[in-house]
Parts: C-alpha cells; sequence; structure tokens
C-alpha cells in the first residue's frame, strides 16, 4: 500500500515537473510588441510608459516615439500606454508572434479641467500667476496694508478710488463688484467706516487658499456682479495645531488651529481701536468716540476622505464710532455715532464620485445691522436691517475629452428694513424677494489647442417678477503657448435696495460684455493686455419725477500687465496700466457723465526685493490715476471739471526677525502728497460767499501700519495664520 | 499526500508575491542609483507596471512617488514638476489611508514632496509650506525616531533655515552623524524603503 502511494507521488511529482518545464518552455516562446506612441497630433511622445496589463512587461517610448519589447504572453493581450498629463490608452492584441501598433494618446482629464477659458481673469491651464494671488503676495504688496481690497486695486482694470477703498472695476460701480467665499455669497464683505475713510476686507488674506480675482467675464455661476466677482476658497483641513497672537499700531488678535485625524478647527479673536494710534499720529476727523471694532471667527474643516470636503465658516464683526462733523458751509456740527453688526456664516460640502460626478451644495447667511446717529443731520437717526440667505448647488462631470458639464441650481432669499427717524418722525420700509437662478455650462475642449465655453444662467426675480437669460460664450486658441481669448456675455444684477425700495418694479440692470485679450507666460514673467467694451442697459435712473429703469452706458477700455518674478536674483516687478473711457446715464446723473469714480488713466509700478542678508523683504509702490471728474455748480453742464492726479508712494518691510515672530511694517502715500477725489459744494450760492467747495480728501497724508506677528505653537514656522 | 497538497497550496499562494519581490528589489535597488532624468523615468515606469500588475504592493507606489519627488527637482519645465508632484501626493495620500504603510516614511516623503514644492517656487511656496515640512518630518519622527530619512531632511531643512535667519542649527552634526550610523546599518537586502544616503552627503557639503 506504501510502495503504491510512493510510486503515485512520485508519479505526481513527476507530473509537477512535466508542468513546470512546460511552463518554463512557455516562457522561452518570446513574442515581440513594438510600435510607435503619437499624440493627437501625431507627433511623437518621448517617454511614455507602454506595457502589457497585468504584466510588468513593457517599455518606455524613445525620443521619436518608438518603443519595442518582448514578452512571454500568450493569447490576446492588452497594450496600455500611460504618459503624466494623459489619458491611459490601451488596445487589445490578439495572439501574434509580433506586432506593431501605433497608439495615439490625448490629454487627461485633469489637464483638460485644468483650462479656464476666462479671459476675464486669464488663469489659463491652471498656472497663469495673474489674478491668482496667495496671501504673501498681498502683505508684502506696499500699499496693501495687508488688506486684500487694497491690494487687489494695484492690478489692471481697478480704479484708484481712494476714499471709499471698494473694488470699481472698469468703469463699473462698486456694488458691480461681488465676493464670494467657498463659492457662497457675501452680502457684505466690507468694513463699516466713516465719511472719507477706506474701508477694509472684513476677512484676512491669511484665511484663504485661492484667491481668484476676475476683472470680468466671470463664470455663469457667480450672480449679480455686473464687473467683477473675487472668488476666494478657505485653507484645506490645516494637519498642523497651531496657536499665534498679533499686536500691532491699531489693535491686537489672536487664535489657533486645532488639527484632529481627518479635520481641524480655527478659531480667531481681533480687537481694534485707533485711539493710541490717532494720538500718535493725528488725522484731520475729530473723534468723540475711537474707531474700534471687535471680530470673531472660526472654521471647522472636515474630511472624512480624500473624495468628501466640508466646512463651515462663521465671522462676526462689530463696529463702533463717534466722530463730530462740521457742514460745509460751516453752519452746523453734528455727532455721527455708529454702530454695526455683521455675521456671516457659510456651510459647504463638495463630493467627487468615483464616477467623476462632482457634487456641491452650500448655503450662507449674511447679516447687517446698522444704526446711525445724527446720519445726516443732527437728532436724527437711521436704521438699516439686512440679511440674505444664499443657498447652492451644483454638479459637474467630464463625460468625453471633448465635453464637460456643470449644472447648478441656487437661490437667494433678501430682507432689508430701514428706518429714518428724526423728531417723533418715523419713516420706515422694507423689501423682502428673492432671486432663483437655474445656471449651466458646457466646457468644450474642440482639440489641445481650442477650447469653448458655452454657458448660459436663467434667472428669475421676484420682486418684479420676471425671467433673464445671460447667455455667454467664450474661446481660447492656444498658440505656441500664446493664448488668445474672447469672450462675448451678458450680466444682470438688481439695482441697489435703496432704488429698489423706492420703486419695486425696476428690471435687472444689464452689461453686455465683449472681452479679447492675449496672455503669455514664460517662466518668471507674464504678459498680458486685454480689451473690452461693456455695454449697460436698464440702469437705475432718477428723473425729476420718478425712478425708472431708463439708465444706460458704456465702459471701453485696455488693460495690460507684466510681471517678472526674478529680474535679479530676489527681484521682482509688476507694471499695471489701465485706459477706461465710461459714461453712463443713471442714479441722478441725469445726462451721459463720466461717474464721479472714474479715471481714465491708472498705472501701478510695484517691486518687490528679498533681502536674505537682514532677513527682510521690501516692497516699494507707486500708484498714479489721472483726475477724477466732479461737478462744478458755478459751470454749465454735470460732472464738468477734473481734480488733479493722484500720486501715491507706498512702502512695506517684512522682517523675519526669528521663526516664530514676523515683524511687519507699511507706511503709505511717503511723498506726503495731498490727493484730492472730489469737491463738496454748500447746497446754493445764497450762502454767505457763494458755492464753497470743500475737497474730498484722505482723513491723513499717511497711514503708518506696524506689526508682530508671533507664533507660539511647535510646529509651525513664519506663520501668520492662526487659521 | 495531505502535506504536499498543503505545500502545493502555500506554494503557488506565495509564488507570485516571491516573484514580484524579487522582481521589485533590482528595481528599487536601481531607483537609489539613478541621478539623471531619462534613467529615473525608466525607473519610474518600470514602478507603475508594478502597481498596476501588483496593487497590493505599497511599496511600489511609495517608491514611485519618491521617484516623482527626484524627477521634480530634475526637470525644468514648471508644468512637468507640478505634475510629477501632484501624482506623488495622489500616491501618498493613498498608502496614508493604507494600514499595512510604514507611516514614518510616507510622512518623511510627504516633508519632501513639499520641499521639492518650495524649490519650484520658493517665493510663493517657502512661507506658504515650511510650517507643514517641520510638521511633516516631526510626526514621521514620533513614529519612528530612529528613521534615518526623517532624520537628515529635518536636520538639512532646519539648517536651512538657521541659515536663512542667520544662525546656526546646533544639532547639524549630530542629527548627520546619527542618519550615517542609521543608513549604515539598513539592509538593502529587505524589501524597505532605503534611499536617503545621498542627502547624508549632501548634507556633508552644507557644513
Amino acid at each position: 500500500m506504501k510502495i503504491l502511494k510512493l510510486q503515485q507521488m512520485k508519479g505526481r511529482s513527476l507530473l509537477i515537473l512535466l508542468f513546470f518545464t512546460g511552463v518554463m518552455n512557455g516562457f522561452a516562446q518570446l513574442r515581440s510588441v513594438s510600435g510607435k506612441v503619437l499624440n493627437e497630433q501625431s507627433k511623437p511622445m518621448t517617454n511614455a510608459n507602454v506595457f502589457i496589463k497585468g504584466t510588468i512587461d513593457g517599455a518606455t517610448s524613445d525620443s521619436l516615439g518608438n518603443f519595442s519589447f518582448t514578452t512571454s504572453q500568450k493569447g490576446e493581450i492588452t497594450v496600455c500606454a500611460r504618459m503624466l498629463g494623459y489619458a491611459e490608452f490601451t488596445v487589445q492584441v490578439s495572439e501574434k508572434k509580433s506586432t506593431t501598433l501605433v497608439l495615439k494618446m490625448r490629454p487627461d482629464n485633469i489637464t483638460l479641467d485644468n483650462v479656464v477659458v476666462s479671459a476675464g481673469n486669464f488663469r489659463l491651464k491652471g498656472n497663469g500667476q495673474f489674478g491668482k494671488m496667495s496671501a504673501v503676495d498681498i502683505v508684502t504688496t506696499a500699499g496693501s496694508t495687508g488688506d486684500l481690497y487694497h491690494s487687489l486695486r494695484t492690478l489692471p482694470g481697478a480704479q484708484m478710488v481712494g476714499e471709499s477703498g471698494k473694488l470699481f472695476i472698469r468703469g463699473g460701480d462698486s456694488n458691480e463688484s461681488q465676493t464670494y467665499i467657498d463659492e457662497m455669497h457675501v452680502l457684505s464683505p466690507y468694513t463699516t467706516t466713516g465719511d472719507n475713510i477706506p474701508v477694509r476686507g472684513r476677512y484676512s488674506p491669511f484665511m484663504f487658499e485661492g484667491i481668484n480675482f476676475s476683472t470680468g467675464a466671470c463664470s455663469s455661476e457667480y450672480a449679480q456682479g455686473l464687473s467683477s466677482v473675487l472668488a476666494l476658497n478657505t485653507k484645506d483641513v490645516s494637519p498642523i495645531t497651531k496657536i499665534g497672537v498679533n499686536a500691532s499700531s491699531v489693535g491686537a488678535s489672536g487664535g489657533g488651529t486645532q488639527a484632529f485625524d481627518k479635520g481641524s478647527v480655527s478659531l480667531s479673536l481681533e480687537y481694534q481701536n485707533l485711539d493710541p494710534y490717532h494720538k500718535l499720529i493725528p488725522d484731520r476727523i475729530n473723534w468723540i468716540k475711537p474707531y474700534q471694532l471687535i471680530s470673531g471667527s472660526s472654521q471647522i474643516r472636515f474630511n472624512p476622505n480624500q473624495s468628501t470636503v466640508f466646512k463651515t465658516f462663521i465671522g462676526y464683526n462689530r463696529t463702533t464710532f463717534i466722530q463730530h462733523l462740521t457742514s460745509p458751509d460751516n453752519q452746523t456740527t453734528r455727532n455721527q455715532g455708529m454702530t454695526d453688526d455683521n455675521l456671516y456664516l457659510n456651510s459647504t460640502f463638495q463630493k467627487t464620485t468615483e464616477s467623476g460626478y462632482k457634487f456641491f451644495a452650500g448655503a450662507a447667511f449674511s447679516f447687517k445691522n446698522q444704526h446711525v446717529e445724527d446720519a445726516v443731520i443732527s437728532k436724527d437717526s437711521y436704521r438699516d436691517k439686512e440679511w440674505e440667505v444664499h443657498l447652492k448647488t451644483k454638479v459637474s462631470k467630464r463625460f468625453t475629452d471633448f465635453l464637460r458639464l456643470n449644472v447648478g441650481l441656487e437661490n437667494f432669499f433678501r430682507h432689508d428694513e430701514t428706518s429714518y427717524a428724526y423728531s417723533s418722525t418715523i419713516s420706515p420700509d422694507s423689501i423682502n424677494h428673492s432671486i432663483g437662478a437655474l445656471f449651466a455650462t458646457a466646457v468644450l475642449n474642440i482639440n489641445s489647442n481650442l477650447y469653448g465655453e458655452l454657458s448660459d444662467r436663467m434667472e428669475y426675480t421676484s420682486i418684479n417678477n420676471l425671467w433673464n437669460s445671460n447667455p455667454r460664450v467664450a474661446l481660447t486658441y492656444n498658440l505656441s503657448g500664446v493664448h488668445f481669448s474672447g469672450i462675448i456675455g451678458k450680466y444682470t444684477q438688481l439695482p441697489e435696495n435703496k432704488y429698489l425700495l423706492l420703486n419695486k418694479n425696476l428690471l435687472a440692470e444689464e452689461c453686455t460684455q465683449y472681452v479679447g485679450g492675449m496672455y503669455y507666460e514664460k517662466k518668471d514673467k507674464v504678459y498680458r493686455i486685454e480689451t473690452y467694451y461693456k455695454k449697460y442697459n436698464d440702469l437705475a435712473l432718477q428723473e425729476p419725477t420718478t425712478l425708472n429703469s431708463n439708465g444706460y452706458g458704456y465702459s471701453k477700455g485696455v488693460d495690460v500687465f507684466f510681471n517678472d518674478r526674478n529680474l535679479f536674483r530676489n527681484f521682482e516687478y509688476m507694471l499695471a496700466y489701465s485706459f477706461c473711457l465710461s459714461k453712463k446715464k443713471y442714479q441722478d446723473y441725469t445726462e451721459l457723465s463720466t461717474p464721479q469714480y472714474a479715471t481714465t488713466h491708472n498705472a501701478t509700478v510695484s517691486v518687490k526685493y528679498n533681502i536674505p542678508i537682514v532677513k527682510s523683504i521690501l516692497g516699494i509702490t507707486n500708484r498714479f490715476a489721472s483726475g477724477r471728474p466732479y461737478h462744478d455748480p458755478t459751470k454749465d453742464g454735470i460732472m464738468n471739471s477734473t481734480t488733479g492726479v493722484y500720486n501715491s508712494v507706498d512702502m512695506s518691510l517684512t522682517y523675519l526677525a526669528s521663526k516664530k515672530v514676523i515683524i511687519y511694517a507699511s507706511a503709505s502715500n511717503l511723498l506726503g502728497r495731498q490727493n484730492v477725489y472730489n469737491y463738496n459744494y454748500t447746497a446754493d450760492a445764497t450762502s454767505p460767499g457763494g458755492y464753497r467747495k470743500t475737497p474730498v480728501i484722505d482723513s491723513s497724508n499717511h497711514f503708518f501700519y506696524l506689526g508682530i506677528f508671533i507664533t507660539l505653537s511647535g510646529k509651525t514656522a513664519y506663520d501668520v495664520s492662526n487659521f | 499526500m495531505k502535506t504536499i497538497k498543503n505545500f502545493l497550496c502555500v506554494f503557488f499562494f506565495v509564488l507570485p508575491f516571491i516573484v514580484s519581490a524579487q522582481d521589485l528589489a533590482p528595481v528599487v535597488q536601481s531607483v537609489n542609483k539613478e541621478n539623471d532624468v531619462s534613467g529615473l523615468i525608466q525607473v519610474r515606469s518600470q514602478l507603475e507596471r508594478f502597481i498596476v500588475a501588483q496593487p497590493q504592493q505599497w511599496l511600489a507606489g511609495y517608491y514611485l512617488a519618491y521617484v516623482d519627488v527626484q524627477l521634480s527637482f530634475k526637470v525644468s519645465a514648471n508644468d512637468d514638476k507640478l505634475r510629477y508632484l501632484a501624482e506623488a501626493e495622489t500616491y501618498l495620500n493613498k498608502l496614508s489611508e493604507l494600514k499595512e504603510t510604514d507611516k514614518s516614511e510616507i510622512n518623511t516623503l510627504k516633508g519632501l514632496r513639499l520641499y521639492a514644492l518650495i524649490a519650484s517656487d520658493p517665493q510663493t511656496n517657502g512661507p506658504k509650506y515650511s510650517g507643514k515640512i517641520i510638521s511633516d518630518y516631526e510626526t514621521a519622527l514620533g513614529i519612528n525616531p530612529n528613521n534615518p530619512r526623517a532624520i537628515i531632511l529635518s536636520a538639512l531643512f532646519k539648517n536651512d533655515m538657521a541659515k536663512f535667519m542667520h544662525q546656526t542649527y546646533g544639532n547639524f552634526q549630530k542629527d548627520i552623524d546619527n542618519a550615517s550610523t542609521l543608513f549604515a546599518a539598513e539592509s538593502s537586502a529587505v524589501l524597505t524603503p532605503t534611499w536617503g544616503k545621498s542627502w547624508v552627503d549632501f548634507a556633508l557639503t552644507k557644513k
């Protein structure tokens, strides 16, 4: 029995041996696979990885795109070609002793999706430096005083409206520029200040990972912005736990971030009081109670997995001050007191499925409550309580190499109530309305050099019970690295609430934009030129007896931008120039006139020099703008005069005292020039001395900022951000 | 008979792993030797084939991420640098979610990838990623204080930072010596991360 078993085992061993011998013989019978790898223009592709799927048999294509290798695989095989930036190419090959293949590869979805067809911001192929800034770029730009909006004013297209601080883009009013955080609308992005004191952004630039500034022709998913959109993306989950504090010439702040396994929570608190600063450097305003700002913000970020992101942000600001004001004729005085509360809450969810669908859903709540005592005359009072709820959802997917679709729905619910009180008379007013929208965009990759975008935004505005369609078409052509881009699009926006409160039947204001330009980026240099024509219709117009939508106008011009980030070691400079002609018959401009904020020429020269020997970055910015139009009642016509030119030389210095300590200093208008933005006139010629004019100028010739940022936690360095 | 059956079952089950481990070993060794772009691209192609053929081999993905980072240092076109670094990030994120991977090594490589990002655009990325690099190396050393790659890369980064601040990093020599000793003790016969000795030579030039 045992012998039999042994014989059986020997027999099996022999079978196994024969099996392996057969296998080895099989290995010995090699077949060759060779061919050429080409791109979609039939040009050879070097370094493509060509192999048989499921094996390690393969080769890399040479400089002529040729490849050749042998394999022991029998039967039908799957030959696969891979290369970064290109979609995987596979082909089934039947059993032949030798095979010669031609493999044609096309750009992959990531490469295709990085193409942003937009002449407005020129962020093409995802690498454009212009219009995509980092927080460090912002604070080290002299003249920005660490503020996002002040920094954006150095870019072409932005106009120098020094007494406001808000964004005025390409002849458009400030309300034509909208701010979005994580794709959700911000109703009130600016701080509240007194007359002729420039506002600042409510949010620190260090909160944001991506800052995309479109000076026109924005995506169809952004609403209610005739001129520009500032799209801000908050930072992703922080892997670092950190705590930091900051003290400056205007206040103090502190906060930190606690990192968890798949999320992080950030908290920041800030207090500003300009009293000590004004005691040291007095301004022209008679402060009864100094400007004070208390603010707090928090963000929760959670990434349960690589494809899902939750973010919730909440920010609260309270601003208070009382200033003593004198009327232009020196006849009356009043103590104007301001209390402003602002709350912003934003929650978003994003998920990318394995099948390539990208889902987004978000909700935002903006609330503003403003109370002004002695608002217009002594003893009066003005209250404005405004809120907005913004709900948005969208889905996008690339269906083919040729087509990507983006479809979404959103709704804005808005409420505004105002109340003006004087003596025993109270005049309340309010509006409630909503804006519903459906938007769709088709991105067309016609070929690797020609991209198109077709989009429409259908909006329903409940206040006037009207529908608006906003079709847009964009094309970009890449000619040897030089991108030519053109856009034609329609944009609509409801008039400001102050007009809707008076006439709820006003139409949505309309702007048709024609934008064309050229963009070239090479190594550290960016060249850009862009021309535009904006045609306005249905603008709110205050005529002698009616407030209607008969206003119209235009704006046209050219923007030029050049940036060299490495002219020589550690030296960077930027040149920006804008030429803009703008005329509108709108609001209280009863004739087609250049608006008071519009300047024909704007230019900026900005340099930054990193000086390692003193561990510092020095920035100098020189801004120039031609004179602003103003209305002189002693002359015929309206907007019949022009102020002098604007010029300001600003400087900033960032000093890295140690890994944990950064000192930042900036000074504006070093030459002390008194820039005049406008003239206010007494109401009529019967005032003593006839019309008396008062120049609108900065509250002080200079603004100095000195701040120290200290990182208290152990795992971070050179980081002024608590978020 | 049962023994033979068990042997055959185990043999055929283990065979692909033995073969793959043997095949991967020379590729991994060549990663440590390759210096020029074309050589690294060849190695990268081989690693990519391993990943497709044997997705369970985490070391192939890990080394591919490493080669991507190396290539980003060597290619001149910025688009290419960013593509390699983006792919490295994708692999490192995937590997972070796997249980069997060496998290100390993954965090070290994450730190090196950020260092490469800084090298691609120091002005923009320096302030942005400095804190995260320190954090990655500290996390790596927290998991394995004897990781020579984390020790030498952390030392180099701290030394560079100190130089930038016109200071000196006091532990630089000690870290170099420690890393050298640990590298010398590493066995190249075992399929684990073994790259990094060249960083010691590089550190010695920076003293």
